[in-house]
């Protein structure tokens, strides 16, 4: 069925999403409002701002004055006293006398005035009464005059505010109107034609090209000692930690100067228990972040290295593949299991917020041991297999969606707390390679 | 009068296409005869539904625009074909799906438009 103009599109799930066209206009507009904006400022800044002072090299004629006198002017302003220097000058023009009290091209205006006293003393200093020196006179009024002409450096940083609404405006509108009554798939296939060519992004030969399938690259960088890879982490411990620490000191530091301004009181005899009872649930996240950061420190650091290896990648559905797994330290477990997990993972908005749903929707057990003991020098190295299965999804990533394969290693240590540990794997589909993969080094 | 509407047809759909197999059929617009068409885009394409904002991408893209002289014919049934890519697969997940479908989409006279729509799965599978 034709479908006119509408004021809500078509609502997906509990979510109503508006009208495109009513969003464009409003985009459109506010962007045409910025570039107009930005365009005023800038033909403002060079009209009251920059022509006068082009005007003042290149249209006033340079004749001579006498000084007659020199003083600094004052004014009151919001903030105090506001100086100016002003030079008494008589000059010709035409064999007619003309008597002026001047400086630069702004003396007239509220720019001439600053809180500098000392700045507005030093620019009397180079002139002294009853000398001659140049001056410009403005040929079209003849009464106008300068003793100093030159271009403010300080002024171009004026056009920084309009010139980025400018900038904006002007790409939003751009951006808008390319836009303007496109079809999603139109607009889609603009996008992909305008993505840039990667540099070193170079098709090798045999080897499909996979759409919306993640890069391998930074899982192969890495070859194992007995198998063919060694499967990097997900995320560093490192900058867990890191980020753990940097939390710790700016939240025990801020909240450091409540807790001695209640202990001074203390020791002064003036306890304030207002005070007490305002910092003790800030102290008491400072203290969940200081327990937090050393169970970290010390499953990085006591629980040691887990290293997986793998024989073969990408992964196929269908294949089965050799794994080795070490863990190092000095641990006594409870038990060390390895598992193969799928997760789906969806991006979305809730106002102006994105949010982001992730669910496990498959764990696949690959390998456990129960009641080990670890030494520090003798990891412990067990070799198994995983096995895909027939059927299972590939890898997926697009901007808001993604499904992510990889095998998870956790420990249960005796007396400490749990350890997980993810290394991302890439499961192809079938026909993204010619067999499935077989598990040999 | 009968209601604007465009028919596609795939030729010999399977259940599930592989990748790398060929995709072709026609579509015909109906009944749009006393409304000028201004430009008819057809696209192959593959999208997300489910928990999360839509992702959308083109496979193929074809536009019949009358303003750059390629009169779109509504009577004349109309060909496109296609080489299905490896991937993504047609998935039907927990939080997220993967749909396939070609879609044509017709612009009428006074920003009037048609859409229509023929899903396929595109899988490993046979």
């Amino acid at each position: 069925m034709a479908r006119n103009f509408r004021y809500f599109e078509k609502k997906r799930g509990h979510r109503r999403t508006g009208s495109r066209t009513l969003g464009s206009l409003g985009e459109a507009i506010f962007f045409a409002l910025l570039l107009v904006l930005g365009c005023a400022g800038i033909v403002a800044g060079f009209v009251w701002l920059v022509i006068p002072e082009w005007r003042v090299h290149h249209g006033f004629v340079e004749t001579t004055c006498l000084v007659l006198q020199k003083k600094l002017g004052e004014k009151e302003g919001d903030g105090g006293t506001l100086y100016r220097p002003e030079i008494q000058i008589e000059y010709e023009v035409h064999g007619i006398q003309h008597y002026r009290s001047t400086y630069d091209i702004n003396y007239d205006g509220a720019r001439a005035y600053s809180s500098d006293r000392d700045a507005a003393a030093a620019a009397l200093e180079p002139f002294e009464k009853g000398r001659a020196y140049p001056c410009w006179y403005d040929p079209s009024q003849p009464d106008v005059a300068v003793v100093v002409r030159g271009y403010q450096g300080w002024l171009w940083l004026v056009f920084l505010v309009p010139g980025s609404f400018v900038a904006i405006g002007a790409g939003g509108l751009l951006y808008t109107l390319l836009r303007w009554g496109k079809s999603a798939e139109r607009r889609a296939a603009m996008v992909q034609r305008a993505q840039p060519i990667e540099l070193f992004d170079i098709d090798r030969p045999g080897e499909t090209r996979l759409p919306n399938i993640p890069d391998l690259s930074d899982i192969t960088s890495s070859p194992g000692t007995k198998l063919a890879y060694r499967l990097p982490l997900s995320h560093s411990p490192g900058w867990t930690l890191l980020g753990l620490a940097a939390a710790c000191l700016l939240w025990n530091g801020s909240v450091s100067y409540f807790i001695v301004s209640a202990v001074r009181a203390y020791l002064a005899g003036q306890p304030d228990w207002l005070l007490t009872l305002f910092i003790l649930p800030f102290l008491a996240i400072g203290i969940a972040l200081v327990v937090c950061f050393v169970r970290q420190l010390v499953v990085a650091t006591a629980v040691g290295p887990t290293l997986v290896e793998i024989s073969d990648h990408p992964l196929l559905p269908g294949g089965e593949y050799r794994l080795l797994v070490s863990q190092s330290g000095r641990l006594n477990m409870r038990s060390l299991e390895v598992w193969l997990a799928c997760r789906e993972e969806a991006t979305y908005r809730q106002g102006t917020n994105a949010r982001t749903e992730t669910r496990q929707v498959r764990r696949l057990p690959v390998f456990r041991r129960e009641a080990l003991a670890i030494l520090p020098g003798e990891p412990f190295q067990a070799e198994c297999s995983v096995c895909v299965p027939a059927g299972a999804m590939h890898s997926f990533r697009a901007d808001h969606n993604e499904i992510d394969w990889s095998l998870v290693v956790r420990g249960e240590v005796v007396n400490r707390q749990a350890f997980e540990r993810a290394f991302p794997v890439i499961v192809h589909p079938l026909s993204g390679a010619s067999t499935p993969g077989s598990g040999g080094p | 009068m009968n209601e604007p509407a465009i028919l596609i047809r795939l030729d010999d759909p399977p259940r599930t296409y592989r990748p790398g197999q060929s995709l072709s059929g026609q579509y015909r617009l109906e009944s749009v005869e006393g409304d000028p068409i201004r430009a008819v885009e057809v696209s192959v394409l593959r999208y997300t539904e489910g928990k999360g904002e839509q992702d959308l991408a083109v496979h193929e893209f074809w536009r019949r625009d009358n303003d750059s002289g390629d009169l779109v014919d509504p009577r004349r049934p109309e060909r496109f074909s296609t080489t299905l890519p490896p991937s993504p697969l047609s998935y039907d997940g927990q939080i997220i799906q993967i749909r396939w479908c070609v879609r044509v989409r017709a612009f009428l006279s006074r920003g009037r438009e048609l859409v229509a729509e023929k899903p396929f799965r595109l899988g490993d599978g046979a």
